[in-house]
């Protein structure tokens, strides 16, 4: 990862440029730009050249002023003892993709004093918000080294020009300062910080001044030196350009040190974060709980993978702990789906911290508009967490407005993506903010589900979806194995075959036996379908139907099932026939064959179900998928 | 082509985009007075620009040394050569 780079957000789309050109032309037009399509551009992962075209689209919408009822408009202040002239592009490009105009207005060049002490008023207007980044040198009490009375009566100094500035902020613009942290300095010791005199030392008590100022309520912080730490103190500064031009810190990292100001501003009005949608399997514990069972799930001691994911259950009570509303938002069978929370050991989270629980087979956009409605919240207030990236790309096409964090796959980054997007970002924290989540309450209730949402077609065509079916060969042989052993959940029969039942049914005459895999323009999945079918006289018997719950609602049992008529009437077969024999875990297959257009021949007592379906009867089902069938 | 001419070709590309009001010849012999875009704040992302998509990074002495953009063309060649 370069300085600035926004791994949190959204990968660059193919078509970023040409959808940029769409909204200039629109601009250029003197209309108004649709904004949710403009903060989703500029919320993406930009390189050096997208970035600074969405810093001249931001000042383009500037200098047009048209009405933006879409987004919150923050006119900031700058003032610092350097120069901050390279911060007001990025911060207008920032704030669009947080859904807000900034626009700033810088105070003349080193004007700290004459704002603080004098009458002069350099903004001459009303402002929202005062951003203050001073540097060391804008505090001029000499230290000699060793001598604590001289670093206390500077310290003095710093508290006695920050109250004066927060007051000037306050009389002369009507606005709160924002005081930027000082970033660390280089140091020529480990004891530094044990030295008085050292720059090191002296920076840390400003930092700690400025944090009880902003505990107090008298300003607000934006944590420069946390941010200049994560980059790198060695990233953050420039000492070339520092003295050819007097910035503060490096050009490179202004888009990341605009974004997080953009944080504290989005925070100030409101617009942070206020709930947080999980996925389950894979985002919380590592497998699936439907197929992998309590057991079988990785979570806690048993692997390194498990200890990252009860590290990420941990951060994510934090949040909570700082007011944040917890759902659940997983294509699960809501029973199976609880069972980690009630009976597994190493589980952090339990239901009681779950405002909303929404386990069900139904698309994610759907649900999680239920869970913006049942907690009152606004879409754009949630943040959506799932490792799944097509699920992610769903509700980015559908809920533009709910942020969803590019997670990744490792679950050990988790916790880092959440905390550079800044989503969370929060004011100095009141009682009240802290009891909210309590105030929703653990319900753990289900919500209400709508009709889907949205163009799903459309988003299954988006998704190029290619899928390959072929006969039962000796290199699929053992994932083939292992599918019919581990699948539960979308698992119509649950027989169960060894590996030497599997290699006799490669080339086995009487048998169709299929091997399903499929890919998009997300992720190979790989084999994610098995098919055993016997021929029976004229007709044939399905014996087994499974497929993997990663790839829910894609279609995938529309186009084997339309692939198996097809191979069926070239076969001269008449009828197929199958059935349902359910367990405690596949109760979401239960109405699989009548939904696929299977009339019932036969009920057990057990509450198995016999199906058939004539070969003349069936009607094909409309696909999304690209299929190949290899002989 | 020479190197110099690989990296004025590079360089005219960030300025082409970075310069976006300015449709006039760019050469070795360019300054920033023939660019009315090019003021001191663009000056600095244009280095920034430019030191990132060469891969080199230039010397306090030698920005301090930059007349023309050909002297910043021949730093750039005489650093990734």
């Amino acid at each position: 990862m370069t300085a600035c780079s926004f791994p949190w957000r959204p990968p660059l789309a193919q078509d970023w440029a040409e959808r940029l050109a769409d909204i200039e032309a629109i601009l250029a037009d003197g209309r108004a730009p649709d904004y949710v399509a403009l903060k989703t551009l500029a919320n993406q992962q930009l390189g050096l050249r997208e970035q600074m075209r969405i810093e001249r689209l931001a000042k383009k919408l500037e200098r047009a002023a048209l009405p933006n009822p879409a987004f919150a408009a923050v006119t900031i202040g700058l003032l610092g003892n350097r120069t901050l002239s390279y911060l007001p592009d990025p911060l207008a490009a920032s704030g669009l993709a947080r859904g807000l105009t900034i626009s700033s207005v810088e105070a003349p060049y080193d004007s700290v004093a004459s704002f603080a002490f004098s009458l002069a008023d350099c903004f001459g207007r009303p402002l929202d918000a005062l951003l203050i980044v001073l540097d060391e040198s804008a505090f001029a009490s000499k230290r000699p080294i060793l001598d604590r009375t001289a670093e206390n009566d500077a310290l003095a100094d710093a508290e006695n020009l920050a109250t004066a500035l927060a007051s000037a902020a306050q009389e002369k613009t009507g606005c709160r300062a924002i005081f930027a942290t000082l970033p660390g300095a280089l140091q020529v010791s480990s004891a530094d910080l044990a030295t008085p005199g050292t720059s090191a030392r002296f920076r840390h008590h400003v930092n700690l001044m400025l944090a009880e100022g902003a505990m107090e309520g008298r300003w607000l912080l934006w944590d420069q030196a946390a941010l200049a730490s994560r980059v790198g103190l060695e990233n953050w500064l420039d000492p070339v350009r520092y003295h050819a031009a007097k910035i503060p810190f490096s050009v490179d990292v202004c888009p990341l040190a605009a974004d997080s100001i953009a944080a504290v501003l989005a925070a100030m009005k409101g617009k942070a974060a206020r709930g947080l949608v999980l996925d389950l399997d894979n985002t919380l514990w590592g497998g699936v709980i439907g197929d992998d069972g309590l057991a079988g799930i990785r979570l806690g001691q048993n692997s390194p993978e498990g200890e990252a994911f009860v590290a990420f259950q941990n951060f994510i009570l934090t949040l909570r702990d700082r007011g944040v509303v917890l759902a659940v938002c997983s294509k699960n069978t809501d029973e199976i789906a609880r069972e980690p929370f009630r009976n597994h050991s190493e589980m952090v989270l339990k239901e009681d911290h779950v405002a909303v629980f929404q386990a069900n087979w139904s698309d994610k956009a759907t649900n999680i508009k239920s869970i913006a409605e049942t907690l009152g919240l606004g879409l754009e207030s949630l943040v959506f967490i799932d490792d799944n990236a097509a699920e992610r790309e769903r509700v980015r096409q559908e809920l533009p407005l709910v942020s969803t964090i590019e997670i990744g796959e490792d679950p050990s980054f988790f916790i880092e993506r959440i905390t550079q997007s800044g989503l969370f970002d929060h004011l100095p924290l009141n009682q009240e903010d802290v009891s909210r989540a309590e105030s929703y309450g653990g319900r753990a209730a289900a919500a209400e589900i709508r009709a889907t949402i949205g163009n799903y077609d459309d988003y299954l065509t988006s998704l190029e979806m290619r899928m390959t079916i072929a006969p039962f060969d000796a290199a699929g042989r053992s994932r083939i194995t292992q599918l019919i052993n581990k699948s539960n959940q979308f698992n119509l029969t649950t027989k169960r075959y060894g590996e030497e039942d599997v290699r006799k049914m490669e080339g086995d005459p009487d048998l169709t036996a299929w091997q399903v895999r499929l890919e998009d323009r997300f992720a190979q999945h790989g084999m994610i379908g098995v098919v055993i079918v016997r021929a029976d006289g004229t007709e044939w018997v399905i014996d087994t139907w499974l497929q993997s719950c990663r790839v829910l609602e894609r279609g995938v049992e529309k186009c084997v099932m339309n692939t198996l008529f097809e191979t069926a009437a070239q076969a001269g077969v008449k009828k197929i026939r199958s059935k349902y024999i359910p367990t405690d875990r596949n109760g979401m297959v239960s109405d699989f064959y009548s939904r696929l257009g299977f009339a019932v021949v036969d009920k057990d007592d057990d509450g198995a179900v016999t199906y058939s379906c004539a070969v003349t009867d069936y009607e094909p089902h409309r696909t999304f998928i690209d299929v190949c069938v290899s002989k | 082509m020479s190197e110099q001419q690989v990296i004025l070709d590079k360089v005219t590309d960030i300025i082409r985009d970075l310069f976006d009001e300015y449709d006039g010849p760019v050469t070795m012999e360019t300054t920033a007075n023939d660019v009315a875009q090019w003021d001191s704040l663009s000056h600095v992302r244009l280095m920034v620009m430019i030191e990132m998509e060469l891969g080199v990074r230039f010397s306090t002495s030698e920005m301090q040394s930059f007349k023309k953009l050909g002297d910043l063309v021949d730093a750039a060649a005489k650093q990734s050569g």
